[in-house]
């Protein structure tokens, strides 16, 4: 028993003076499950938060100004009402307008209240939803919070349709006395003040919320309320794309591998600095700028290698659109392989061994793809987790793989993210280089 | 054809060169010797322009030899101390990687590969990958991947740490070839074997200065003593040791006792002395001090300190 006692003791002090292990060991998952705690828990900050959400309000009825206030309200929503015109001029949002600001990724979701909100010839309420669907959890998301926001202010709304309903088929004068009438004797029979019925009636409150709970929540009123409501939806962009699902998926889990890969590529530097193979080199016409530079051309190789199989894999697959963007994606993935070799070279400079290197890469890597949108999206993060999402090679990646292989979009759409990618990627290896010459990586 | 001007190297407080100046002939097999920590592995680092002295020159054929200047440092090959291959390539991929660095390709690169694993009678290896060899194999291999280019001038760090006495005698047998064609080798170890064997010249170096320097010969003589006789601790030869003091040192070390007598001495007198206390002859065994021997009289301390 002894000599298992004093085993174990060795097995623990070893772990313990493995920086790298404790840290995976403990802090990369507390920091995780924080992530995610704050992401999907009821905190004060938690939930998707400051979603962009263009509203387009065609409607001259009141009831439609009370819904794109509701819309406003709603902390998932940020409302974009106005746009800036090529003269400069803030204007507001037209409908024809969606489109093309939507192809440019200024917002993904869209509500039009259009002219005919209530249509007197039908009963029910129109709206129209524009929608770019490139991350099905956040679509599902906005589409739900869109319904429950529309759907509690749907009863008001669904009265005002049954008015304008009957306006149409019996005449304004008509429809005034019957609810003049009808307001008299509910006061008669139920009790109450009747002007205060009347205004009720004409504001389309005919007490459907009592039957719908006026919150969306399903149910049978639920259900007669989705019979009222005629939604229309246009997806604007990626409507042509094969394999949608597979589509939006692949650029964060191909980010994170390649993250992984390249991290163990950068960090073998250390190996090469342990058995001398450095001095060897450097003793011969090698320079220390060769060998950094060697280490990088090989991590873009590499990368966009990897990335490649992997997209010809969702191809093989799940009949991802590879072959019609082949270009724009190798130049992304080169671009994102260059950030991600970066970042490991920047590891491999700020460590002192492959194990610390690893640990670390292992931590920052998961943190990163958490952050950056790899696993769900951006969006439904709170908004001051948002602020660093932007501050990650896995989210310009993902964006840069999304725009070509989603959105279709061309070289010059395409340029802002490869600036961001490239620059993040000089930075980054500007840093690296300069620790590398002041470090011990050479021996 | 090397010389280093008053070279000085520091880390920090530590001063690990401390003034040296050293020079070094075409086709000498210059030796290097001294304990761990001494300095070689620095002196080396500075020749092969891994680092820049923070004082002093050193000159190559007369021409500064910095870290600026690539086509110098071609003219020269490292052996590291450590086995500096990629295992899991094979012996062929590793030369012709370290080849084609020095510019070898095609036939010429080819040629010397096979040479090169003809010589360390690795030939029927160079498919294997280099994981897979013995260490006296990778030892060899280490050696010849810093010989593709032909330098002129070969720096050895310690080139047979943890070598099994074959493999040593195959690499020693090699160098002392590669020597005789013409190449000059500066050769570092600590071990004075090595040193007694393959060096013309050897500078004993300790805490980064050179103490002594010159031929096997001229470094023995400055010792006070030209022979050094050993024999038995015992009984049988306490007297002997007790007597022999006034004439020399006596030291007792693991069951031997080493009796160094002064300049003067006269090994007859030795001989008549043991006879008259009645000690047969095949109890001593006399022999040339050796370069521990000097290292001890030099820095107080033993080589393998």
């Amino acid at each position: 028993m002894r000599t298992i006692l004093v085993l174990v003791r060795k097995d623990f002090a070893n772990f313990f003076r493995n920086k790298a292990a404790v840290s995976l060991t403990f802090v990369v998952p507390f920091a995780l499950i924080w992530l995610f705690g704050t992401i999907f828990t009821g905190g004060k900050d938690s939930g998707p938060t400051g979603i962009k959400l263009a509203v387009v309000n065609a409607s001259a009825n009141p009831g439609a100004q009370k819904l794109v206030a509701a819309l406003q309200a709603e902390k998932t929503f940020r409302v974009v009402t106005t746009t800036t015109g090529a003269d400069k001029v803030e204007r507001p949002l037209r409908e024809e307008d969606l489109q093309t600001l939507m192809h440019d990724d200024a917002f993904r979701f869209a509500v039009v209240i259009p002219p005919d909100l209530f249509d007197e010839k039908s009963f029910g309420l129109h709206l129209k939803i524009y929608t770019n669907p490139r991350n099905e959890i956040e679509t599902q998301l906005v589409n739900g919070i869109l319904q429950k926001t529309i759907f509690s202010n749907v009863p008001q709304l669904l009265g005002q349709a049954l008015i304008a309903r009957g306006r149409g088929i019996v005449g304004a004068e008509t429809l005034a006395r019957f609810n003049r009438a009808t307001a008299d004797n509910v006061a008669r029979s139920f009790g109450g003040n009747a002007d205060e019925i009347l205004k009720q009636i004409e504001a389309g409150d005919f007490g459907l919320s009592r039957i719908t709970g006026g919150s969306g929540d399903s149910g049978t009123g639920d259900s007669l309320v989705n019979r009222a409501i005629r939604i229309d939806s246009v997806q604007v962009v990626g409507q042509d794309v094969k394999s949608p699902r597979a589509t939006q998926l692949v650029g964060g889990w191909a980010m994170q591998f390649l993250l992984f890969a390249l991290s163990a590529a950068a960090t073998a530097l250390f190996y090469e600095r342990d058995h001398g193979i450095f001095h060897r080199l450097l003793a011969g016409p090698v320079s220390r700028a060769q060998i950094l530079w060697s280490k990088f051309i090989y991590g873009i190789c590499i990368g966009v290698i990897q990335l490649t199989v992997l997209f010809c894999g969702g191809r093989l697959l799940f009949g991802i659109d590879v072959e019609h963007h082949a270009g724009l994606l190798i130049l992304t993935c080169a671009f994102a392989a260059a950030a991600c070799t970066s970042f490991g070279m920047l590891l491999a400079s700020i460590t002192s061994s492959q194990e610390a290197a690893s640990g670390l890469a292992t931590f920052v890597i998961l943190l990163m793809c958490a952050l950056g949108g790899a696993w769900f999206p951006v969006s439904i993060m709170p908004q001051f987790i948002q602020q660093f999402s932007k501050l990650t090679i896995v989210y310009w990646a993902i964006e840069g793989f999304t725009q070509v292989l989603w959105a279709n979009a061309s070289f010059v759409e395409l340029l802002p993210i490869l600036g961001v990618l490239g620059g993040i990627t000089a930075v980054v290896m500007a840093i690296a280089v300069s620790r590398f010459n002041r470090g011990n990586i050479f021996g | 054809m090397l010389t280093l001007d008053n070279v000085t190297k520091r880390y920090g407080s530590l001063t690990a060169l401390d003034g040296v100046s050293l020079r070094i002939e075409a086709g000498e097999f210059f030796g290097l010797l001294g304990p761990n920590g001494a300095g070689k592995s620095t002196l080396m680092s500075l020749v092969a322009g891994l680092r820049a002295p923070d004082g002093g020159e050193i000159t190559l054929d007369g021409q500064p030899l910095s870290a600026a200047r690539p086509e110098a440092r071609a003219e020269l090959g490292l052996v590291p101390q450590h086995i500096a291959l990629y295992p899991k390539l094979n012996a062929d991929q590793n030369l012709r990687i370290f080849g084609q660095l020095y510019g070898l390709d095609g036939a010429t690169l080819r040629q010397r590969i096979d040479e090169a694993l003809e010589a360390m009678q690795l030939a029927d290896r160079r498919r294997d990958p280099v994981s897979t060899f013995s260490g006296g194999m990778q030892r060899r291999l280490n050696i010849v991947a810093s010989l593709l280019h032909r330098p002129k001038l070969l720096l050895c760090d310690e080139p047979t740490v943890g070598v099994d006495p074959q493999s040593r005698n195959a690499i020693f047998e090699f160098l002392e070839k590669l020597n005789r064609e013409g190449l000059t080798v500066i050769y570092s170890t600590h071990y004075m074997e090595e040193a007694t064997r393959l060096c013309s010249r050897i500078g004993i170096i300790d805490h980064g200065k050179i103490h002594a320097l010159g031929t096997l010969d001229q470094l023995l003589l400055k010792l006070p003593f030209e022979e050094e006789i050993r024999f038995p601790a015992g009984e049988a030869t306490a007297a002997l040791a007790a007597q022999l003091g006034g004439h020399g040192s006596v030291e007792k070390e693991d069951e031997q006792c080493r009796f160094r007598p002064h300049s003067g001495y006269k090994l007859s007198s030795f001989y008549q002395l043991t006879e008259s206390l009645g000690l047969p002859a095949r109890l001593f065994t006399s022999q040339r001090p050796t370069l521990e021997a000097l290292f001890l009289h030099l820095t107080g301390r033993n080589l393998r300190e």
